[in-house]
């Protein structure tokens, strides 16, 4: 990307999470911030990757079996006497 | 040094929302930033970035520590904020924008690059910024890279000139 | 509230259940339990063959963590340390099992673009590469748009239908907060390859909530 002196929506929305990760080098950083700035398109899908990955973790998640829980009790009881 | 930032209208950074101290009668407050040359820092502009970074409100910034500074931009770890630059408003800014869509009809009719100017005034509504890309992007595709920049050059002097920078 | 400050909370919040643990609290143990239940099953899950093994390694690797427990120094996170002692556990059980699939199978195989091509103008185009049309501006969205249970159930159903590394990654980043390094350490993989796991399972969860909101 340091040919370019821009990038386009399309490289936009590969770039998206390596930037919400600050992993990009701060030069294409810089371009990105650039674009966004200028594109009202990019823009709203940087705000939309926001909003996915904040849905996404609202999730709760699935439970631990009874099962599962009853073993894990009796073994820690049984490590809280030794 | 002094430089100038670019800030969403209600006072918060374009991409962080950080909440600046906005000044008044006097400046508004240091903001620090723990050191990290890469990444964290207060990014401003020289009067020659103003056009990549072209936003909603205009401030002038005093920046002090160890300035570095990136091609289109100097980074600080400290500054604040000194004045707004109230001649950046919505109407400056809408003369701005028509200058740049009319310098990016004349570079394209200059070089026969037709088939941009269906985008030229459709880009209008959304600002100085895009229109600024936009005719520094007919430039490069008619003269290259040094082109695209030669066009932002352009449009900084503009700019300095119609609002008074140093 | 800032990721930085997310983060903090949660290992305030650990150093504190990690006191009371060692103290012998079974609330405490039963909290981190909860917790730390479906990453480690899903990070098990990746190791072995079936589900059934799967929770047998999670409750042998808990043994390991309260045998071991008196012992963490603190050094990484509490969790970061639960994890590694998981994927010890689950990889000596796969060995044993003589897992025939290799789990650098995480490693991303073909494209995969995060937006179909023909949403964007082409190379013949003024402005190629740019958006033909814009996609939605979701602040435009009611709040209780995004936090339905419809919404929700999109995105349960689609992350469920993913391939098993993004789902991995995807859970493990956004669901239970891990960072970059908790899941690299875990699943055994870089960081450039972890980020294009969550890079593509993200991107078709964006799609599949467009697909539900903008109809």
């Amino acid at each position: 990307m340091a040919d370019h002196e821009h990038i386009s929506c399309q490289e936009v929305v590969e770039l998206v999470t390596d930037y919400l990760d600050q992993s990009l080098p701060p030069d294409d950083a810089s371009l990105f911030e650039q674009h966004i700035n200028f594109c009202d398109g990019c823009d709203w899908y940087l705000d939309q990757m926001r909003t996915t990955i904040s849905t996404v973790g609202r999730i709760t998640e699935e439970e631990v079996p009874p099962e599962t829980r009853k073993k894990l009790l009796t073994a820690f009881r049984e490590w809280k006497r030794t | 040094m002094n430089a100038y930032k670019f800030l969403r209208s209600d006072g918060t950074g374009v991409f962080t929302r950080f909440a600046w101290p906005l000044p008044g009668d006097e400046p508004g407050a240091w903001v620090e930033t723990t050191p990290d040359p890469c990444r964290a820092g207060i990014h401003a502009c020289r009067p020659s970035d103003l056009p990549y970074w072209a936003g909603r409100a205009l401030y002038e910034i005093e920046l002090s520590g160890d300035i570095v500074a990136h091609e289109t931009k100097v980074v600080a770890p400290r500054g604040r904020l000194l004045r707004r630059i109230d001649a950046w408003n919505d109407a400056f800014r809408a003369t701005y924008t028509r200058h740049c869509a009319d310098r990016a009809h004349e570079i394209a009719r200059e070089n026969g690059i037709e088939r941009w100017e269906e985008v030229i005034e459709p880009s209008i509504p959304e600002g100085p910024a895009l229109l600024g890309f936009v005719a520094a992007r007919i430039a490069e595709e008619a003269g290259g890279v040094d082109a695209y920049h030669a066009e932002r050059a352009r449009q900084a002097d503009w700019l300095a000139a119609q609002l008074g920078l140093v | 509230m800032t990721e930085a400050g997310l983060q903090d909370r949660t290992a305030a919040e650990e150093t504190e259940l990690l006191a009371r643990l060692r103290a012998g609290d079974e609330r405490a143990f039963e909290t981190l339990v909860e917790r730390h239940y479906p990453t480690m099953l899903a990070v098990a899950r990746h190791y072995v063959k079936t589900r059934a093994v799967a929770e047998e390694v999670v409750q042998e690797a808990w043994l390991g963590v309260l045998k071991g427990i008196d012992r963490f120094e603190g050094r990484s996170s509490l969790r970061t340390w639960i994890l590694r002692i998981l994927v010890n556990t689950a990889k000596t059980r796969g060995a044993r099992e003589a897992r025939s699939v290799p789990f650098a199978s995480l490693a991303p195989e073909d494209d995969e673009p995060a937006v179909e091509p023909g949403r964007f103008r082409g190379a013949d185009d003024p402005f190629p590469g740019h958006w033909r049309a814009y996609p939605g501006n979701w602040q435009r969205q009611p709040d209780e748009a995004l936090a339905d249970r419809e919404t929700l159930d999109v995105v349960l159903a689609t992350i469920h239908e993913l391939p098993a590394p993004q789902r991995i990654v995807i859970t493990m980043r956004d669901i239970q907060g891990c960072d970059s390094e908790e899941v690299c350490e875990a699943l055994d993989v870089s960081e450039g390859n972890q980020r294009v796991l969550l890079h593509r399972a993200r991107s078709k969860v964006r799609s599949a909530l467009e697909g539900h909101l903008d109809g």
